[in-house]
């Protein structure tokens, strides 16, 4: 039951992150890869590995995915960027339709 | 292109943030490398806009950045076209207006192999030798070079340019014998040629560009060229036109025509060669047509413009016969009255838009107009429209003629500007649900007109001109949430204070009026004056009012940073008086 609410997203550099199906969903490629019928091995492991995306900026993107969530649902907080993550982290969203 | 996701829209709004933000990501050398075009693209344009663009930071983007527009860009210069040319992929190079671009900026992009299109329109100091640089670059699609320094010498050099699909040499004294040399330009496909020194003889020429569909021959000497087989959009504006496309062959397929201000040597000979059944656009306005039996053949015509023009009553029958498929049909300026407007009600069963402004219909009119059913944009603006009916005999009684509008439930946009409409008889517009502009001028409409309006759930523009509006009346006044933009101007019972405070209640919205433009103006001037040291740095602050407006690097006449209305607002202000600085450096004499 719990693995069913939740993904895990590694990282180039091999860090794990797990969070929430709901939060993950925010990114259009991950929704494709979680709910195509084609039989994905990321469907199946609930797992999706992205070797052009170093941690630091997956986890930018992690918090990213929940803030989303949060700002939809009416909760108007500013997300901050730190300048430096900005090139990464803008490819990264590029690639994840997010 | 596809929109932006709002995590890259945040990404590049950090990264445009300030010059201390650029600089924690501009070494980032190897990831700038990588960045997908249309990101860097959209960095770079937000870098621009932001005015955090300068030489050497367009290095960053010399591997991913496909496309650049700088067009208005009075730093541009040749430093800039130094940096530019070491793009490797660049294709599309948009430099009009840009007037510090001269013969040696552009030798910079000698031999940049990638470059398809290049946009050198209005920059002045561009001259025959800059051709001479342009030419070398022989994979050129489109180039655009209208009102440069080019000569006919210079026209005719362009010829080597084998892959010109689309050449833009408007305001050039372009000869017939520059034109003649042309000739090998086979895959022009859209020629502009206005103001040139083109004579039918040297038009002549024009059949030798097979593929050509749009041509622009307006402000030449031209009456008269052969049948161009191609040809979907011509305009021939304030020419005088004696017979075009003539010959053998297919019929050109024309689907636009614009003649406005031209001159019809023989009106009947005129349209003779024309395939007019295709036409989707025609634009005869302040032109000589006075029959307007040429009209009954253009059955496809969705646009037609006939105004300032001699289209009176007695002809409205002929737009009757073309009605089945018209969305656009402009009036103004025209003998129309409502007679003419009764004619036309149940054929034109498309129109969305219906200019009438500056003609003589009344109120009967408006019961026509509401039954014309797709209407979305009507204007009534200097008519004789009062917006009511006296019943005769019960003198009381008085019935707004604008309830006839109500039917019409596409209605968004409205201009009564100049009409004797009153407060009362703006009542039955509330029933336009979809109403998202109005415009009022007049000097009977009161606060009651702001208070009616506020009910309209779709209102984003609202012009209310020269009416007596009080400070109560627009603190009482409590806007629809869509309204964006309120015009005030001619108010002269409003003060600063009511308006400001307005403001600051409903920051959503922009008001237009004299106060607030003076306080803008003031602004401007003194930001201006506090930037002019670091002005070689970064360029001079661009009104972003003026758009596209040219404007020289220094400014040597300081007329030309304002507009004409600004100007009377500054010289007849209070506040440009009062102000600290020396008012006088500023306030031209008019």
């Amino acid at each position: 039951m719990k693995r069913k609410d939740t993904v895990k997203l590694i990282s180039a550099d091999e860090m794990e992150f797990v969070i929430d199906k709901d939060a993950a969903m925010v990114s259009q490629t991950i929704r494709n890869m979680l709910t195509s019928p084609g039989g994905f091995a990321e469907t199946e492991l609930g797992e999706v590995t992205f070797p052009e995306i170093s941690a630091v900026i997956l986890e930018k993107i992690c918090q990213y995915f929940y803030w989303a969530l949060q700002y939809s649902r009416g909760k108007e907080t500013e997300f901050h960027i730190e300048p430096e993550l900005t090139l990464e982290l803008m490819m990264a969203a590029n690639y994840l339709h997010t | 292109m596809e929109k932006e996701s709002e995590l890259i829209r945040r990404c590049i709004e950090a990264a445009c943030q300030s010059k201390e933000s650029v600089e924690k990501w501009r070494r980032q050398r190897r990831t700038l490398e990588r960045l997908p075009s249309h990101l860097s693209q959209s960095l770079l344009r937000n870098l621009l806009r932001r005015r955090l663009l300068f030489p050497s930071l367009l290095e960053v983007f010399k591997y991913s950045v496909e496309e650049i527009d700088l067009r208005g860009e009075n730093s541009v210069d040749a430093e800039w076209m130094a940096y530019l040319s070491a793009f490797r992929y660049l294709r599309s190079l948009n430099l009009g207006d840009c007037h510090r671009i001269n013969n040696s900026a552009v030798w910079s992009i000698v031999g940049m192999t990638s470059l398809k299109e290049v946009d050198l329109s209005r920059c002045m100091k561009v001259t025959d030798a800059g051709v001479k640089h342009l030419i070398s670059i022989s994979t050129l699609e489109k180039l655009w070079i209208s009102e440069t320094g080019v000569t006919a010498n210079g026209v005719a050099l362009l010829a080597s340019l084998k892959n010109l699909s689309v050449l833009d040499l408007g305001g050039l004294p372009v000869t017939d014998s520059a034109l003649n040399s042309l000739q090998a330009l086979t895959k022009l496909r859209y020629l502009d040629l206005w103001g040139s020194k083109i004579s039918n003889q040297g038009a002549l020429v024009l059949q030798r560009f097979p593929k050509l569909s749009f041509l622009n021959l307006a402000w030449t000497n031209v009456t008269r060229f052969p049948n161009l087989s191609a040809l979907e959009c011509l305009n021939m504006s304030n020419c005088t036109i004696d017979s075009i496309l003539e010959g053998n062959g297919d019929k050109a397929p024309l689907l636009k025509l614009v003649c406005a201000g031209a001159t019809f040597m023989n009106e009947a000979e005129a349209f003779l060669y024309i395939k007019t059944s295709s036409l989707s656009l025609l634009d005869v306005s302040k032109s000589s047509l006075s029959r307007f039996g040429v009209l009954a053949d253009m059955k496809m015509l969705e646009h037609l413009d006939l105004s300032s023009g001699t289209m009176g009553d007695d002809s409205v029958e002929m737009v009757v016969c073309i009605g089945a498929n018209l969305k656009n049909l402009n009036l103004s300026s025209t003998r129309v009255s409502s007679v003419g407007i009764g004619i036309l009600v149940g054929h034109v069963p498309k129109l969305e838009n219906l200019s009438l402004s500056h003609t003589a219909i009344d109120d009967v009119a408006l019961s026509y107009i509401g039954l014309m059913p797709s209407l979305k944009v009507i204007d009534l603006s200097n008519t004789n429209i009062k917006g009511f009916f006296l019943q005769p005999g019960t003198e009381s009684h008085v019935d707004s003629t604008l309830t006839a509008l109500q039917s019409l439930s596409y209605l968004e946009s409205l201009n009564l500007e100049h009409t004797q409409v009153r407060d009362p008889d703006l009542h039955p517009l509330l029933s336009c649900k979809k109403l998202s502009h109005l415009s009022l001028k007049c000097a009977s409409l009161t606060d009651a007109t702001l208070h009616l309006l506020s009910s309209l759930p779709k209102l984003t523009t609202l012009h209310v001109r020269d009416a007596v509006l009080t400070t109560n009346g627009l603190d009482a006044f409590s806007p629809p949430t869509t309204l964006r933009v309120l015009d005030l101007m001619g108010c002269w019972l409003l003060t600063e204070d009511a308006i400001s405070q307005f403001l600051k209640k409903h920051p959503q919205v922009e008001i237009q009026h004299e106060i607030v433009q003076n306080l803008s103006t003031e602004h401007q001037t003194l930001s201006n004056r506090l930037s002019t040291s670091q002005q070689s740095l970064k360029g001079p602050q661009r009104n972003k009012k003026q758009g596209n407006l040219p404007m020289p690097e220094c400014f040597v006449d300081q007329r030309l940073k304002y507009n004409r209305e600004e100007l009377l607002a500054l010289q007849f202000s209070p506040l440009s008086l009062q102000s600290p600085h020396d008012a006088g450096s500023v306030i031209p004499n008019v």
